[in-house]
């Protein structure tokens, strides 16, 4: 494990998070699953950091250890001036109402016995803040739900976007700075989803968030975000300015991973060279048992002997742009 | 009524197909006088959100839907069968069905883990078949079906063909799967939601992969999806359907270039695109799909329409032909681009 300072961390005053050397290792059976392993990256006041891959590459565990839920294997998380992973107990639930995260499934992410307000005004009822009452009205009218009408239904009323709209009111009630997206998405209709993400865009120019945004849909990440992490089975291949890596993807796997995205106008495939990229071959190895070297080495059309025998290490490509490659694409 | 017209032999032609099913809040309005056609060989890609009836309709087709669930339907499923008869799917017995199930009509599920039964080898899945439809005794069907599965791109045929379906990733299921619904030949596959299940590499390589078989076999498909960008390139037809209705079926590259019903450019225009510069604003559609129980009479888009009008509300709008394009059809009053003002569509 590299002892300096990944090159992709960046000098500036205005960071609000920062994931040093992050890595969460699960326990099954006899085996260990690294599900993320040395990850680190810093989010800047106010931007939006997309994070990509496919199912099992760790995106979510990376979304839920800057949570402390769990607290990961090793590394840091830097909030507030302070490493989460250091703190414990009253100092950790403190900081905690900083960062709020919203779900997948909307559904199941609000008890269904409950009514809406409640639910919203959890966290303000636990933190015994004042005004309470006025705070969920607000936020409430900040997702387009009618306070007055609908506060006293409980989910089950709601249609999956609706829930989603009261999953995002209930993280804002505590004014956190860091919003953590969890595939906020991906299990609505098509037709609702662009409210969402319109919502999303909403609120965090009206409070000033700064977000993390899990999804696998590369299209959805790349509307939201102002700079994109690509994981591949549990490590950072690439990460830097969202139309820098998609307008020229210098990770084969994003390369990959751009070409395969079936596009929405068949008049539209102008774009040539990522229409030439070799499709990947093969299924994801297992965690629990990663190839030597750079993990994406099996299924990688580029890959050459020294792939397997030295892991790669974050460099520059660009400006603001870092890719984990011994042959990066150029 | 739609029509594959001069796309060479018509295979399937379904005439007013409606389906009711029982639910414990009522009745469920799930498919609405649906009508198409679909020669050999050609694929029609089949559009909708969940709740659209796009997977009861295919399930109908195959006559899979439970009996118990049917509360009534009418409509016609006439399908052109190897012997060159034409038999109507939606009145034949379920006897004579299950003989066309398999080497004339066949499908893929979206799960691959639940489609397949996980207590038994793939050997078994595989041969059943093989054994029942075309006869092959317990030798032949071993080795066809270990050939079959090599042909969906399996590594190391022989040896998987032994294992459970756990033991195997979820595109390798999928491509099971696939094996097993094309292991006597079938002339129509159909695909309900084949790669949703999937990552976005893997959807690639199972699309890749039926659109090869498809050829092969020169088979007719019908692939269902809710990504307009998974048929845009695959499909030679689609049929977008909306609370149960189709509300368009154009060409592929004529849907794309030139549609004509408000849902369907409302659906393109809402989803992000990959080309699109980040923080491009997206015009999503208000509100939500209709409930298909006790559906309120008119157009089931009018309350999300940003064209509708109180006619919209009132009746039920028919399908018509586009003037100049008999490929072309829609469900709707006003089509986009005879509106005043209506924006432009395509790039």
């Amino acid at each position: 494990m590299a002892d300096s300072n990944p090159c992709q961390l960046r000098e500036r005053d205005d960071i609000v998070l920062r994931v040093e050397h992050l890595s969460v290792n699960f326990a099954m059976g006899k085996k260990t699953v690294q599900a993320v392993t040395d990850v680190s990256f810093d989010v800047a006041r106010g931007e939006t950091l997309g994070l990509v891959g496919e199912s099992g590459c760790g995106k979510s565990t990376v979304g839920r250890a800057i949570m402390q839920l769990p607290p990961p294997t090793s590394g840091g998380v830097w909030f507030r001036g302070q490493d989460m992973t250091s703190l414990a107990g009253e100092p950790l639930r403190q900081t905690r109402t900083g960062l709020q995260m919203i779900f997948q499934d909307p559904i199941s992410s609000l008890n269904p016995r409950r009514r809406v307000r409640d639910i919203i005004a959890e966290g303000l009822t636990i933190w015994a803040r004042d005004n309470a009452r006025e705070r969920v009205d607000e936020v409430m009218e900040a997702v387009g739900l009618d306070a007055a009408s609908v506060g006293d239904r409980r989910p089950h009323q709601f249609s999956g976007g609706q829930c989603q709209r009261i999953c995002i009111a209930r993280s804002l009630a505590l004014d956190p700075d860091v919003l953590i997206c969890d595939e906020p998405v991906s299990a609505l209709d098509v037709s609702v989803q662009a409210q969402i993400l319109n919502l999303l865009e909403d609120m965090k120019a009206r409070y000033h968030l700064t977000m993390v945004f899990v999804a696998h849909n590369l299209a959805v990440v790349k509307n939201i975000s102002d700079r994109v992490a690509v994981m591949y089975l549990g490590k950072l291949c690439e990460i830097g300015n969202t139309e820098a890596i998609y307008a020229q993807p210098a990770h084969p796997y994003t390369r990959a991973l751009l070409a395969s995205i079936p596009d929405t106008d068949p008049l539209a495939r102008d774009d040539a060279s990522i229409d030439d990229a070799p499709l990947l071959q093969g299924d994801l190895p297992s965690p629990a048992d990663p190839p030597s070297g750079c993990r994406f080495r099996t299924r990688c059309p580029y890959a050459q002997a020294r792939c397997a025998e030295e892991v790669p290490m974050m460099q520059p490509v660009a400006d603001d742009h870092y890719v984990a490659c011994h042959f990066p694409l150029r | 009524m739609i029509d594959a017209g001069s796309h060479g032999e018509v295979l399937l032609r379904v005439n007013g197909l409606t389906v009711r099913l029982h639910s414990g809040n009522g009745l469920v309005h799930a498919v609405e006088d649906v009508s198409f056609s679909l020669a050999r060989g050609q694929t029609l890609g089949v559009v909708g959100e969940s709740g659209s009836g796009k997977s009861v309709m295919a399930r109908s087709l195959m006559g899979l839907l439970p009996k118990r669930a049917l509360a009534g339907g009418s409509g016609e499923i006439l399908f052109q069968t190897a012997g060159g008869a034409q038999r109507d799917l939606a009145s034949l017995p379920e006897k004579q069905l299950r003989l066309l199930r398999g080497p004339a009509l066949a499908m893929v599920f979206q799960d691959p883990m639940t489609a397949l039964n996980p207590v038994l080898r793939l050997s078994v899945q595989l041969t059943e078949p093989l054994r029942l439809h075309l006869g092959l005794d317990r030798q032949q069907a071993r080795s066809r079906a270990i050939e079959l599965l090599a042909s969906v791109g399996i590594p190391d045929a022989a040896g998987r063909i032994d294992q459970f379906p756990h033991q195997l990733s979820g595109g390798m299921r999928q491509r099971v799967v696939i094996a097993i619904a094309l292991a006597c030949s079938p002339s129509l596959l159909i695909a309900d939601e084949p790669t949703t299940a999937l990552d976005v590499t893997v959807q690639k390589q199972i699309l890749d992969l039926l659109a090869r078989l498809q050829r092969e076999l020169h088979m007719a498909m019908i692939l269902i999806t809710h990504d307009l960008g998974v048929v845009a390139s695959r499909a030679d037809h689609i049929a977008v359907m909306y609370a149960g209705r189709v509300v368009e079926y154009a060409p592929a590259n004529t849907l794309f270039t030139s549609m004509k019903h408000p849902y369907t450019e409302a659906l393109f225009n809402s989803i992000p695109r990959i080309n699109d510069p980040s923080h491009t604003r997206l015009q999503a559609i208000p509100g939500r799909p209709p409930q298909l129980i006790d559906p309120a009479p008119g157009c089931a888009f009018a309350p999300r329409c940003q064209y509708a009008q109180p006619r919209c509300r009132e009746q039920t709008p028919p399908v018509v032909t586009v003037a100049d394009a008999p490929d072309h059809q829609h469900a709707c009053f006003f089509p986009v681009s005879t509106i005043p003002g209506g924006r432009p569509h395509g790039r």
